[in-house]
């Protein structure tokens, strides 16, 4: 909140407004409004709205779609998996399954690069931010992405995911109050767990776990869910774990992560044939909880999975 | 000096069984001493577990298998070591400059990424015997075989393997599973259970222990292969045999823990500091060393930052670096 408040200005009014409501007016031509952005430490100010987007991973495509912007989207890079039902029909070209590199990037002559992860932006990937800037091309991570330490968010809430989206809407000049009404509505809809369970977010990895750790997307979701996270002392979004300490805990459900290069199904495969894993009670019991590897990471999809998992969760019995 | 090898042997012997003993104790879960124990006699039959399922499968089926996966790699490896640095007369030999870790590499991590894991130590095997062809066959391609020519050679394979091996991961990789491949590449126990045992501790038994006695014949390449061959060793025929053997070994340690650095390169050292250079006490003594070594990296490993896991590699560099440099600098002050 805070930090958005400092990054927005109108520098033709030379007013200062402080609070995530005040949205630039929508629509109105008359802005000749200056928007000042600090993103994980790169600064920018945007004159006028992007109108040539290139995505990179799915949460910056699918906030633009959320936010009715998907005619900004001139390619999409390294998604994640497929968009959810209700974009499905969208058609928006694709220039790399993996990571576009700096020249398929700068060939789309893009206005805007939105990326889910830092690491995105480097020599081998999009290109640095700092070089894209100076080539006139604004650049964006998702804020809880951000690594740096001042950055960083300390604990993910969807304070932070709705900052997102504010700060997006008001790049692009709309109004995001309809869709963080929407997403309140979800997630005030989600009745939490009362029955004291635990869990592991299982993400991938076969001889070592990578689970949601104590401060990313994961822990936000099983906290809404009203589940206590295995890993929740580690200090980090996500982390490698031990089976033993996997073992040891023997959580009460464990949350599938399901990608099209590391299914559900194999995870489960690999849970039932570990014969240290396959007593577990989650295991032998089959109480697991399945989230596509998209809705994982923080953004729109973040609070709809959580209501999903929530449903997924009433229906098992203990 | 023949009597303090046995002494030595003996000792390391009670050690290594000591580090077992106690690393299989350690770990995220606590789990007293004596209860691990009484698990671990339930499994070889003698009375009940005293722990629940679960606690008992982190026992028998993580913690067990795992160290002793540690024991038997950390022998391989160093004694993969001392029969290079003897037979290329090269005290920085071991399995990764002749570049047999980096074929073995390749072999697993091709079989890994085309789901064919079921071959992965055949694959590792195949690798190794690969790069270990093409290193000799280069070496020779370039004269006689000589020292620095089959290092120089091994330097070559090695950086294609690997060359070859991270585009192989470049291109195929997706999403966050980079993460297993990079410890495998940066060398892992985690994944170790009792398959990996069998694997690495046949080998040991199969391909090992044959080479512990080759120890006499070791020693007499030490003065160079004119006076082996006065002494009426067949020079190449022998060191083709060896090399092979030494390309088996790494080969199925390789496949079971990726490609663990600095144990074949420093423990054979650290073994002549203890009883000088003759291979008849070095070959089994840095087989023990190597064991014992390599237990505790990995206790390390997984106990340094629980429950979060270490690649073992680190360790091992980590610790095996800083030895390595202090025994360059000794050798220097012996010159």
């Amino acid at each position: 909140m805070s930090r958005l408040a400092i990054a927005l200005s109108l520098a033709s009014a030379g007013l200062l407004l402080g609070g995530c409501a005040a949205a630039p007016a929508n629509g109105t031509d008359a802005t000749v409004s200056s928007v000042s952005i600090d993103n994980c430490g790169t600064t920018f100010s945007v004159d006028a709205a992007p109108e040539r987007v290139i995505t990179i991973k799915s949460t910056s495509t699918e906030m633009l779609l959320a936010l009715g912007l998907g005619d900004r989207i001139i390619g999409t890079g390294f998604q994640d998996g497929p968009l959810p039902e209700e974009w499905a029909d969208s058609d928006i070209p694709v220039l790399s399954e993996m990571v576009p590199g700096q020249e398929a990037v700068l060939e789309e002559e893009p206005d805007f690069v939105y990326a889910g992860w830092e690491s995105n932006f480097s020599a081998e990937g999009a290109g640095e931010r700092s070089e894209l800037q100076d080539l006139g091309v604004d650049t964006y991570v998702s804020p809880a992405a951000c690594k740096e330490a001042a950055y960083k968010p300390a604990k993910l809430d969807f304070d932070e995911i709705f900052d997102e989206i504010t700060e997006i809407a008001m790049i692009f000049e709309t109004d995001p109050s309809e869709l963080i009404e929407a997403q309140k509505e979800t997630v005030a809809g989600i009745e939490p767990d009362d029955r004291g369970l635990t869990a592991l977010w299982y993400s991938s990895g076969t001889d070592t776990p990578y689970v949601g750790a104590g401060t990313g997307a994961p822990e936000l979701v099983l906290e809404t869910l009203g589940l206590k996270n295995i890993a929740g002392g580690i200090d980090d979004t996500w982390s490698p774990f031990a089976w033993e300490a996997v073992v040891d805990a023997n959580p009460d459900v464990i949350v599938l992560v399901d990608a099209s290069w590391n299914t559900a199904e194999s995870k489960i495969a690999l849970l039932e044939s570990n014969p240290a894993t396959k007593n577990l009670d989650a295991v032998k019991n089959s109480r697991y909880l399945f989230i596509p590897f998209a809705a994982g990471e923080a953004g729109v999809r973040t609070a709809p999975a959580a209501a999903d998992l929530a449903a997924q969760l009433s229906a098992l019995s203990f | 000096m023949r009597r303090g090898a046995v002494a030595w042997g003996i000792a390391l012997g009670a050690v290594l069984v000591a580090s077992i003993t106690l690393a299989v104790t350690i770990g995220p879960a606590e789990i007293r001493f004596d209860e691990v124990w009484a698990s671990i006699l339930s499994h070889l039959g003698l009375g009940a577990s005293p722990l629940t399922e679960l606690r008992d499968g982190i026992v028998w089926e993580l913690r067990m298998p795992r160290v002793l996966t540690a024991a038997a790699v950390g022998a391989g490896l160093a004694l993969s070591g001392a029969v290079m640095q003897a037979l290329t007369r090269n005290p920085l030999a071991d399995p990764y400059l002749l570049g047999l870790s980096s074929g073995a590499s390749l072999g697993a991590v091709s079989v890994i990424l085309l789901g064919a894991a079921l071959l992965l130590p055949l694959a590792a095997f195949l690798g190794a015997l690969l790069a270990l062809g093409a290193t000799l066959l280069l070496a020779s391609a370039l004269g006689r075989i000589t020292p620095t020519r089959t290092v120089l050679a091994g330097l070559a394979v090695s950086s294609l393997a690997s060359a070859i091996t991270s585009f192989v991961i470049f291109w195929t990789v997706t999403g966050d599973s980079y993460r297993e491949i990079l410890s495998w590449l940066l060398g892992s126990l985690a994944g170790a259970r009792w398959p990996a045992v069998a694997i690495a501790g046949i080998a040991l038994v199969v391909v090992g222990i044959p080479i512990m006695f080759t120890g006499r014949l070791l020693d007499s390449f030490a003065f160079g292969d004119t006076s082996a061959a006065a002494l009426g060793v067949n020079v190449q025929g022998t060191r083709w045999a060896l090399l092979a053997g030494t390309a088996l070994l790494t080969g199925a340690m390789v496949s079971v823990s990726g490609s663990i650095g600095f144990v074949g390169l420093i423990l054979p050292h650290a073994v002549r500091l203890l009883v000088g250079p003759g291979h008849r006490a070095l070959l089994p003594l840095s087989a023990l060393v190597g064991a014992i070594f390599l237990v505790w990296a990995d206790t390390l490993a997984r106990t340094l930052f629980d429950p979060r896991e270490l690649p073992v590699g680190i360790v091992t560099a980590l610790i095996g670096a800083p030895v390595f440099a202090l025994l360059l600098a000794r050798r220097r002050a012996d010159a």
